[in-house]
């Protein structure tokens, strides 16, 4: 009986305990961001968009070695493991990209913040929103660049479980649509973005001008140069190919964008460093400097990459292994010009076919553009502040001609106690140092330890900089017949470069293509420019002997004469590398990647692209 | 002890007889093989450039089967019997011709040779060697009335495969020095490393503005 009330006391004890306070049994869990917590908290929805960012897309760009040495003017001459990279021929699916998940992550977050984001003031929610269609036209803008006209999906797709997905079948759009999509959409955020102005990680108006810019001038210049092609590369629905009279107003289009941004956006060409040599690097290197418009950060503590311990020249490594992966080529070496405005092709040899001596081991290289020295390491410049030890071996006088020696080890001295091979090399046939008598400089950080695996470097990755900005302006002026406007600046982006004032006066196509060449080398334009030439099939047509389709070294012989004047000096000679063994030979099929079988089958609607 | 084994040998008896089962669909035992032909003449390609397309209906999923034309002309593919579809796709030194597939019916060892229009033939040729000069006399015909010539090479190689990419020496001669639809005499001179060869192949070809990729002759084997 004493329990029975023990325990009834009991029982209704509890009950007063649980009953009050229902606020109890309604807390948010610890492990799961509800939307609408997502979407009115400004910082929750920066950290999304970082993700967005990001996952940005890019070919070979963004510290990509490998693809560098397939589309670039270089060589692979890392482990023997990937020779494949100088050995292999472009598929009909090389560069093929299909992201939609990544365009659907974006349609919802653009409906999500529709729907959700009632805390939030109407100038932020407009400025994410906006971000996130920059993001979008970003990713159209590589979908049509690589695949041609690809459908257009601005909303999510949801299936209704009737039983026939037809509706979500969404054909492909014609090319030029796209570009007109990419174009409209940067109209309509540029003014949104505003608020970002003065960023260099996050869109802003200046930087949705620059992607319009660009793309601008891709649409324009496939409008006229795929229509002057022998046989145009078109689909019947327009989904490839855009018709020539609409390449006037696309180049105006470009024309407007960048003067925009050359006019009021508050950049200026990186001018700090009175070397022009080191100039051109530091530009590429200095964060926040005033050219750099739109940029991929990383920092030491986050977020790192590996650019500068797979390229580093092979002695000044801090790292144990693995060095000297992406070597540059002759004939990219040699597209510099002159800075007397003579054309860049190095004297090797003389008219008579016998080697032309120098002096000092950097004499061939003296007065060319001095972005040369900021794109490349050639033998007798320094890294680091320590010089770089490049000579292939030495060149023994035998009574009639030189005979060249090299030593298989890096760093020995010859029988007459001077320099074999230098400790940088270069030599052919080998892994891990330079096959072709270059290294790469642009982008390789001279920070300390960012050549080490545990530190890694923190350089960034420019998307857009003024320098492209003023070569598209100089295009896009010459193809309106605006020849004065497009040699100004031309000539100011050359002074920049080290050339006096007005040192181009008669402007022509090449002039602007080879400039392009030179001051955007390995920034992941080069296969799109030839692409949007139309000149990649006559570029790359797989003729081994064809500088411009196959790589070729240049290796600094030291003479060995004793008694004669000549003794000591250099000679250079000039060969395809042995580890290069097939040129890059680019298809008409290549012009568009062609669409994965299995996007086919899920989608009838689609059309496949030329040749496949 | 005796009974424990007895068990397992059974056991693994029992588990061959099962796993033998498993592996029940056969390999490809048909065989479709012919040349690619223009008026009944194999045209010959680069190796590894043109293609043929091989499709198969009914089926939920679509996926070609991508068959290489070997240089010479020919082609052959490994299939299960059963009706294909083969179409001719472009890029190739021939007119393209997507929607007009070949049926085929694949049963045991078939045959079927698969006529082209190419936009130019190049044939009849003839080398003679003088010294260290070897000249090329070879007639060539124009099939497409829309197509230009462009360029025509001539080849020399250590080996068998031979082509405009894979090449030890190369001639190039412009469309200006061709006479079309009749015969053409053009040089290429030995280079120094390949005069102490015993033979070299060579092989000449030509480029019409249609496509990137040249249609050749044959590779011919040259004693020196």
């Amino acid at each position: 009986m004493k329990y029975t009330l023990l325990l009834l006391i009991l029982c209704a004890s509890f009950a007063t305990v649980s009953c009050n306070n229902e606020d109890w049994l309604e807390r948010d869990p610890k492990n799961i961001i509800t939307d609408e917590q997502l979407w009115n908290d400004p910082q929750l929805i920066t950290s999304l968009l970082a993700n967005y960012y990001d996952r940005l897309p890019t070919f070979h760009g963004v510290f990509n070695t490998g693809g560098m040495t397939e589309i670039d003017d270089a060589m692979w001459s890392g482990h023997f493991d990937q020779n494949w990279r100088n050995d292999f021929q472009y598929g009909y699916d090389y560069g093929r990209y299909w992201d939609y998940t990544f365009i659907r992550d974006i349609n919802l977050a653009l409906d999500n913040i529709e729907t959700f984001s009632t805390e939030i003031g109407d100038e932020q929610k407009n400025l994410f929103t906006s971000e996130l269609r920059f993001i979008r036209a970003f990713v159209y803008f590589e979908l049509v660049k690589r695949m041609g006209g690809v459908p257009l999906v601005t909303e999510q797709l949801i299936y209704d479980f009737g039983g026939d997905p037809e509706y979500l079948q969404i054909p492909r759009s014609k090319e030029h649509e796209v570009y007109d999509f990419i174009y409209s959409e940067l109209e309509t955020i540029k003014s949104d973005l505003q608020a970002n102005n003065g960023s260099q990680t996050r869109a802003n108006e200046f930087t949705a001008l620059a992607l319009e810019s660009r793309a601008m001038l891709y649409a324009a210049s496939i409008a006229k140069y795929n229509n002057l092609m022998d046989t145009p590369i078109n689909l019947p629905g327009g989904e490839v190919g855009i018709p020539a009279e609409m390449a006037k107003d696309y180049y105006e289009k470009s024309l407007q964008a960048s003067q925009s941004i050359l006019q009021d956006g508050g950049y200026a060409l990186y001018d700090e460093n009175p070397d022009k040599q080191a100039n051109f690097y530091e530009m590429m290197m200095n964060k926040g400097n005033a050219e750099v418009i739109f940029a991929k950060d990383y920092v030491n503590s986050l977020k790192t990459h590996g650019f500068t311990f797979e390229n580093i020249p092979r002695s000044l490594t801090e790292d144990n292994e693995y060095p000297s992966n992406l070597t540059p080529s002759l004939n990219l070496v040699e597209s510099f010009d002159y800075l007397d405005g003579g054309e860049g092709s190095l004297n090797i040899t003389d008219a008579s076919g016998d080697p032309i001596v120098y002096e000092d081991i950097n004499g061939i290289f003296a007065n060319k553009d001095a972005r040369l020295y900021g794109t490349v390491i050639y033998p007798g410049t320094t890294f680091k502040s320590a010089p770089v030890k490049m000579q292939a071996g030495v060149a023994v006088w035998n009574d009639s001609d030189y005979e060249l020696l090299a030593s298989q080890d890096l760093g020995s001295n010859y029988s007459d106690e001077g320099l074999w091979t230098g400790a940088d090399g270069p030599q052919d046939n080998t892994q891990f140092v330079s096959n072709t008598g270059f290294y790469a400089r642009k982008f390789l950080s001279d920070a300390p330890g960012a050549s080490l695996r545990g530190v890694a470097s923190e350089n960034w990755w420019p998307w857009f900089r003024l320098g492209e900005i003023y070569l598209n302006a100089a295009e896009a002026a010459f193809e309106l017949n605006q020849e004065g406007v497009a040699t100004t600046y031309i000539n100011t982006l050359r002074e920049r470069a080290g050339f006096p004032e007005n040192s181009i006066t008669d402007l022509n196509i090449e002039d602007i293509r080879k400039e392009r060449r030179v001051e955007l080398a390995f920034e992941d334009h080069r296969y799109f420019d030839l692409k949007r030439w139309r000149i990649a099939h006559e570029v790359w047509d797989g003729d081994i002997n064809n500088e411009d389709a196959a790589v070729f070294a240049l290796f600094p012989y030291r003479i060995v004469r004793p008694g004669h004047p000549d003794n000591n000096k250099y000679i250079f000679n000039k060969f395809t590398p042995t580890r290069f063994r097939r040129a890059r030979f680019f298809r008409l099929g290549n012009y568009y990647a062609s669409i994965d079988q299995g996007v086919l089958n899920n989608n009838p609607k689609l059309v496949r692209n030329p040749f496949h | 002890m005796k009974k424990k084994w007895l068990y397992l040998l059974t056991l693994t008896f029992a588990a061959s007889l099962v796993s033998c089962e498993l592996d029940n669909i056969d390999a490809p035992s048909a065989r479709l093989e012919g040349n690619v032909v223009y008026e009944g003449e194999n045209l010959n390609v680069r190796s590894n450039s043109a293609q043929l397309e091989l499709w198969q209906d009914g089926y939920a999923l679509n996926e070609f089967i991508p068959v290489f034309i070997a240089q010479d002309g020919s082609y052959s593919a490994s299939l299960f019997n059963g009706e294909y579809k083969l179409v001719r796709k472009g890029g190739d030194p021939w007119l393209p011709q997507l929607n007009d597939t070949i049926i085929v019916q694949v049963n045991g060892n078939t045959l079927l040779d698969v006529p082209v229009t190419p936009y130019f033939t190049i044939k009849n040729e003839a080398y003679s060697i003088s010294g260290n000069t070897i000249s090329a006399t070879f007639d060539v015909n124009q099939i497409v009335d829309s197509s230009v010539l462009q360029e025509v090479v001539i080849v020399l190689g250590e080996s068998v495969l031979v082509d405009e990419n894979i090449q030890d020496a190369i001639a190039r001669y412009s469309a200006d020095t061709i006479n079309i639809d009749s015969s053409t005499s053009l040089s290429i001179e030995i280079p120094e490393n390949m005069r102490d060869l015993e033979y070299l192949f060579i092989r000449t070809a030509l480029k019409s503005n249609s496509s990137n990729e040249y249609i050749y002759t044959n590779s011919y084997r040259l004693e020196l």
